[in-house]
């Protein structure tokens, strides 16, 4: 049986973690610096109060005056993710986590050892702790279980017996499915609001009508494919932090000390001469808060330059001095997978290199970002006018 | 380097390497820039003009001066005699 264990609001109730006096009053999680204003989730008192997920900022205080703004802590939230995860794999889970707040796994291989389903995600529960208010929902399917947990009460264990499926899922209302929200403003204007009214229609007409989104929700919405779980590869716990006796904002001070963390955490022996797949920087802010950035590295790799490269801008974009900073490896990649060269690349493989190189650039900065320096009278007198810069788009 | 430097496109988006910037100069009695963008002029290092294009309608008169201001950064200004305005350039 698949179950998935679902905990709303996460952030939030990750972030209030060191305040918890404020889990009875009025707070929302704020909204991203730089982003729309939206509210994050929101405290059971907020929702009292008329304050609802996603609303405008400005709305909310209005509607709230009251309203506590928590400011957003993704390193705690990473943090204590990673907690539950571990605990349930301590309880002997095999997870694949969905998102924040939301993983499944199956109950297969220790229904024995717990003596049924129920009994096993009850341990489950417990292992996650009654402070997260955690919800289970098991199926035979994926889709299902996500279901189930989504209508579940906190500490309740909802398991949809496969016979029940189709009955259990066609109630259900049309947001539980994964699609954007103008395509469920479009099937509303059709007259359908509930998971079961969509099952109901031929899958031709829906692929022809909401493209492959709609064929995807459609086939959800009749219980979704009949898949394993796998369990997440198990987690490394590989970090290297650098604590400042004082705020530092200066880039190259921050610069400096990365690749301090870096080498530090390439010499550590646990990395057993692996690369590096996945690695995250994390500080924490003067203010109290927290910052971090995840990077997934087209090639795994050890090469101290290439991780400066790739971790170095991120530093750029950190909103305010840090009294802490930390380097993590998230994922490592196979040892020995890349084939070093005997004699240095040049010729074609440069150009080769050169050209996929270029190809990033343009994909990432648009098109026109490239540039080549192309002599036009070297020999003037007037400078601006030896030499043009032409843009390169072949 | 550029496959297609003279296409429409390329002619279009193309943009001049060094152009000129106007830059906020206080000249001496003697025309030699004294102040450069509100930084003291240390020492003039060189001087000299540029006379081209008299022959159309957009003719350059230049004159100018390689400078090093007080807080040691070298500089290129000039003076526009045709517009009478400074810029600053890399020579």
């Amino acid at each position: 049986m698949i179950a998935c264990l679902l905990i709303p609001g996460f952030e939030l109730r990750a972030a209030l973690r060191e305040r918890p006096r404020l889990t009875v009053a009025p707070a929302a999680l704020a909204p991203e610096p730089g982003a729309e204003p939206l509210l994050g989730p929101v405290t059971a008192a907020a929702e009292r109060a008329g304050v609802r997920p996603g609303m405008r900022l400005g709305e909310a205080l209005a509607t709230c005056p009251s309203l506590v703004l928590v400011e957003r802590d993704p390193a705690a939230v990473e943090r204590e993710w990673e907690g539950v995860l571990r605990r349930l794999e301590d309880a002997g889970f095999a997870v694949d986590p969905v998102e924040l707040g939301a993983v499944v796994f199956e109950t297969g291989g220790v229904e024995r050892l717990y003596r049924g389903v129920r009994p096993a995600l009850e341990r489950a529960l417990a292992a996650v702790g009654s402070a997260w208010d955690p919800r289970i929902g098991a199926a035979a399917r994926r889709f299902t279980a996500l279901a189930a947990a989504s209508v579940a009460r906190p500490g309740q264990i909802l398991i949809v017996a496969e016979r029940d499926e189709e009955a259990f899922l066609q109630p259900l209302p049309l947001s539980l499915l994964p699609l954007p929200p103008e395509r469920y403003a479009e099937l509303e204007g059709l007259g359908l609001r509930r998971i079961g009214e969509l099952a109901r229609l031929p899958g031709d007409a829906v692929a022809e009508r909401l493209g492959p989104e709609g064929r995807r929700a459609w086939r959800l919405a009749r219980g979704g494919r009949r898949a394993r779980v796998r369990g997440r590869a198990p987690a490394i716990e590989l970090a290297e932090a650098l604590a400042f006796p004082d705020a530092v904002a200066n880039e190259l001070t921050l610069r400096r000390a990365l690749g301090s963390l870096l080498e530090r955490l390439l010499a550590r022996p646990e990395r057993a001469g692996r690369p590096f797949r996945k690695l995250a920087v994390a500080a924490r802010l003067v203010d109290g808060g927290s910052w971090r950035r995840a990077v997934t590295l087209r090639d795994a790799t050890a090469e101290l330059g290439r991780l400066r490269s790739a971790l170095g801008p991120k530093l750029a974009e950190l909103p305010a001095p840090i009294v802490e900073l930390r380097v993590e490896a998230v994922e490592l990649g196979e040892q020995g997978g890349r084939q070093l060269a005997l004699v240095e690349p040049g010729g074609e493989e440069a150009a080769i290199r050169l050209r996929e190189g270029l190809r990033q650039v343009r994909a990432s900065m648009g098109t026109g970002s490239v540039c080549a320096v192309v002599e036009v009278a070297p020999w003037s007198r007037i400078p601006e006018a030896r030499a043009l810069v032409v843009p390169r788009d072949d | 380097m550029v496959s297609h430097p003279g296409s429409a496109r390329a002619r279009r988006a193309a943009g001049r390497l060094n152009a000129p910037r106007p830059a906020l100069v206080e000249a001496g009695i003697d025309g030699t820039p004294r102040v450069v963008n509100r930084q003291l002029v240390s020492v003039v290092r060189e001087e000299w003009r540029v006379v081209d294009r008299w022959w159309t309608e957009e003719p350059v008169d230049r004159r100018y001066f390689e400078v090093v201001l007080e807080s040691g950064q070298n500089l290129c200004v000039y003076r526009d005699r045709e517009r009478r305005c400074w810029f600053t350039q890399s020579a």
